[in-house]
């Protein structure tokens, strides 16, 4: 990781945006981090400031019967999932880091959990946004109602753009009631092609599961495992369908204990080594998972089988590891996927890059880039695009 | 580059096939389903994306507007050509270039009819999920410029929720991919920013959308109340007692005159207010949540229960819904809708504040709208026969109701777009900050500013008159 020469902790929006007109002015570049939990995405080069944005929260408002609520984006998620909690409401997004990521961290990072297919991913819940901006001008995109096609969606052109085109300040999301009940079944498959064809039968089902995570570790074995989430007659139904399309794939049927949290937190673990990422068209996901666990450096497997989104991390000889990621990234975007390197060991920086696949629509993508941050001060190297 | 001289220059670049331009021919593209009219110079009917990107650049290089079309269902006046210039029809670019079930996603051009792809993906279990009013006819392309909604978007969200890859046409003729069937796509989510942006940022040549499988089942209840206030309580309730159904309708007596007297749907004539309440899924579980909708309603008073217990009854209360704009015809031969949006615990309030906006301006207003999503669509009849202060009093009545939705912490729409019909009016609820971001980005996809133009944003020329103060 970097050095860094100043920290800075606005207080408020205003001072927020006030410091990073004065960082463009001066040229100063400026790294943006909320929980300090993912500063190993991307290419992040050295940087003169660093700012946090942990002053800046609390809840701003929730209206329970409206569905919403309006959050500081320093606010801890931890800390919205508990206050919601008061209200029998719940936040449909599980994110990796689950301790300490804040609000406006997951949404410029745009991480997902595995509920993404079921309740939307990030872009899905965020119906507003307040972000300050490198001109000193404190915008705000969205609003606090569910339906909104007032101007452009600014919203989701921030979410995932890893603090490069501006800083977060304020969250609008939306919110669901919480579950009557929750129940989950893992099944043990001889071979990828049975757990994902099972879990494909169950992303059609109309139970509609909470989440459907293939996993493979290096001990070998393919594991589907199914969470339900609902009222108690659609959790039974969706366990009873998660059996049945199970047993007829030759599924041995266990039940679910602590497995989610530990597979949802691989970014956190994964410090060693490299972690690949990718999204993958559903029907695509297979043939991938086999491959990706056939690898030499290969050390686990956790795919979102319902979204296609897949994590394998990679441990061993350096060059290996390398070779094995950045082969891994391609066979993604064969198959009409994507992928980065999500993480990686700092040895392994200068021989791997995050991005070893351009995206498409890149030219457009610096036009945006510099018109946000026309002195290129925010997060040099930390997304593909900056 | 205008008028004769333009179609002449078209008809060599395209050839005469794919251009109209005679005065006949240009008449029917004056107008969409908004109150707006403008003349094109010429339209063109490209078959192919190459034939699009052609066509930008010879715009890009004469300084031409390019404005898209797709079957002018539109109510925000997104594909009138304030500014003159080409209309672009994507009447021949309307095939279902694939239905993928093994990924749940279908690739379409611009001008497949949205109904049609729910049609035709419905023998593999699957649909498309935004389904606006205007089904039958409005295109998908349309769909994704202005970010369609529909009744069925509480529970499943709108157009930007169900597409994953775009295929772009930039204003100065190249051509971007974007995204693809993969559910999200590495850097900026370009696919995202440019949905819903109503043209100005480019046109949409090609389409990857989510196919979502069917519900097992649905059931649809039909609650009548004496009052308006009794029926936006009960829609409070049920999302506070955590139901979260597909849709909620609202309707009231005025609404419900004249959908009876078009399609007898079978609502009762003498309810203040109607609610039509669907929840769908896996069959077990929703005869429960239907009775707990049932006991909300009876709590809130309901004048009448009634449960669609066959698909034909089922068909025959969303007749209604869907078929409500088409009936205001039997009330008045013209209306003004408007579609502001309101957290749905304002409901009560704004109701009264838009029945009383119409009698301050002597108009009657009928409301038919998604209670669920708080997205009103009151309609303001007036009659055009008897001069233009009808449309005028409409839109000063409009005027009032969008500033009460903003004021309440909402928004100038929720589903028809802002077009050259709202334009003035975004200062309301953006500050100069705010629109400049917005400006941003247009200026990165379009900086010659030729796609759509006179829309979204202020213009000097059109919003003069309407002396407003940016906030602040």
């Amino acid at each position: 990781m970097s050095a860094v020469v100043v920290r800075v902790q606005p207080a408020d929006a205003a001072e927020c945006a006030r410091l990073l007109a004065e960082a463009s002015r001066d040229r100063h570049a400026v790294r943006i981090a909320g929980g300090m939990t993912k500063g190993y995405l991307g290419d992040a080069r050295e940087c003169d400031l660093e700012l946090r944005t942990t002053s800046i929260s609390g809840i701003i408002d929730h209206v329970p019967a409206d569905l919403t609520v309006t959050v500081a984006a320093g606010t801890r998620v931890a800390d919205l999932v508990s206050s919601l909690a008061r209200f029998g409401q719940f936040l449909p997004l599980d994110p990796p880091h689950a301790d300490g990521a804040t609000v406006g961290g997951v949404i410029a990072a745009n991480a997902n959990g595995f509920w993404r297919s079921r309740y939307g991913g990030v872009r899905d819940l965020l119906i507003g946004t307040r972000m300050a901006l490198t001109d000193g001008t404190v915008v705000r995109a969205g609003g606090r109602v569910v339906k909104n096609v007032a101007g452009y969606d600014l919203d989701k052109l921030f979410v995932g753009s890893l603090g490069t085109l501006g800083v977060i300040v304020e969250a609008t999301l939306k919110v669901l009631p919480s579950p009557a009940a929750t129940d989950g079944v893992v099944a043990r498959f001889a071979d990828a092609p049975r757990a994902f064809a099972a879990a494909a039968a169950l992303v059609r089902a109309a139970s509609r599961p909470a989440a459907l995570v293939v996993t493979r570790g290096e001990r070998g074995g393919w594991r589907l495992v199914i969470a339900a989430r609902g009222d108690a007659h659609s959790v039974r139904r969706a366990i009873s369908d998660a059996e049945r399309e199970s047993l007829a794939r030759g599924g041995e049927i266990a039940p679910l204990t602590n497995e989610l949290t530990e597979l949802r937190e691989l970014p956190a673990r994964a410090v060693d080594g490299a972690l690949v990422r990718v999204a993958l068209p559903l029907a695509a996901q297979s043939a991938f998972a086999e491959t990706g666990s056939r690898v030499g450096t290969f050390a686990a497997l956790v795919a979102d089988a319902a979204s296609g989104i897949h994590r394998i991390h990679l441990i061993g000889d350096d060059d290996a590891v390398a070779t094995d990621a950045e082969a891994l990234v391609l066979a993604a975007r064969v198959v009409e996927g994507n992928g980065r390197v999500e993480r990686r060991a700092e040895q392994l920086r200068a021989r791997l890059g995050a991005w070893p696949a351009r995206p498409s629509g890149e030219a457009l993508m610096r036009r945006l880039k510099s018109a946000f941050d026309p002195a290129g001060i925010l997060e040099p190297g930390r997304s593909a695009v900056a | 580059m205008r008028g004769a001289s333009l179609v002449r220059a078209l008809h060599d670049l395209l050839g005469p096939a794919k251009v109209l331009g005679t005065h006949d021919e240009l008449l029917i593209y004056e107008y969409d389903g908004a109150v707006d009219t403008a003349t094109p110079d010429a339209v063109a009917l490209p078959e192919t994306t190459a034939d699009v990107s052609a066509l930008a650049r010879f715009c890009h290089e004469h300084a031409v507007p390019i404005v898209p079309r797709g079957a002018g269902t539109g109510l925000s006046g997104g594909a009138i050509p304030v500014e003159g210039g080409v209309v672009v029809s994507f009447a021949r670019m309307a095939r279902i270039l694939e239905i993928d079930p093994e990924n749940l996603r279908a690739v379409v051009q611009p001008g497949v009819v949205n109904l049609h792809l729910s049609t035709a993906t419905a023998p593999y279990g699957l649909h498309f999920v935004p389904d606006p009013s205007s089904q039958k006819a409005c295109t998908l392309g349309g769909n994704v410029a202005e970010n369609s909604g529909g009744p069925h978007t509480l529970a499943y969200g709108v157009t930007t929720n169900h597409v994953t890859g775009l295929e772009i046409v930039l204003s100065d003729g190249s051509v971007v991919r974007l995204g693809g069937k993969a559910i999200e796509d590495e850097g900026y989510d370009l696919v995202g920013t440019f949905v819903g942006s109503e043209g100005t940022l480019g046109i949409v040549t090609e389409i990857t959308v989510k196919l979502t499988p069917l519900p097992e089942e649905k059931r649809t209840l039909m609650a009548a109340f004496a009052t308006m206030d009794a029926a936006s309580e009960t829609v409070s309730s049920i999302i506070a007692a955590g139901i979260v159904p597909s849709a909620i309708e609202m309707m009231d007596q005025l609404a419900t005159e004249a959908v009876e007297a078009a399609v007898h749907a079978g609502y009762p004539l003498d309810a203040g207010g109607i609610l039509l309440v669907e929840v769908d899924g896996a069959r077990d579980g929703l005869d429960e949540q239907l009775a707990r909708i049932e006991r909300i309603c009876r709590s809130h008073q309901a004048t009448t229960i009634r449960l669609a217990t066959t698909a034909i009854e089922r068909e025959r209360l969303w007749a209604g819904r869907k078929g409500a704009f088409a009936a205001m015809g039997r009330l008045s031969p013209d209306y003004y809708v408007q579609d502001g949006v309101i957290p749905r615990t304002r409901l009560p309030d704004i109701l009264r504040l838009v029945k009383a906006a119409g009698e301050r301006h002597g108009l009657r207003v009928a409301n038919v709208f998604h209670a669920g999503d708080g997205n009103l669509h009151p309609l303001l009849l007036f009659d055009a026969r008897k001069g233009p202060e009808g449309l005028e009093r409409a839109k000063e009545a409009g005027l009032e109701i969008l500033t009460a939705c903003i004021e309440a912490g909402g928004s100038l729409t929720g589903e028809h777009g802002v077009g050259m019909e709202k334009n003035c009016y975004m200062p309301l609820q953006f500050t100069s900050a705010d629109l400049a971001a917005m400006r941003r980005v247009k200026d990165a996809f379009d900086p010659a500013g030729l796609a759509n133009p006179g829309k979204i944003f202020p213009t000097p020329s059109r919003c003069r008159e309407f002396a407003l103060g940016a906030r602040s």
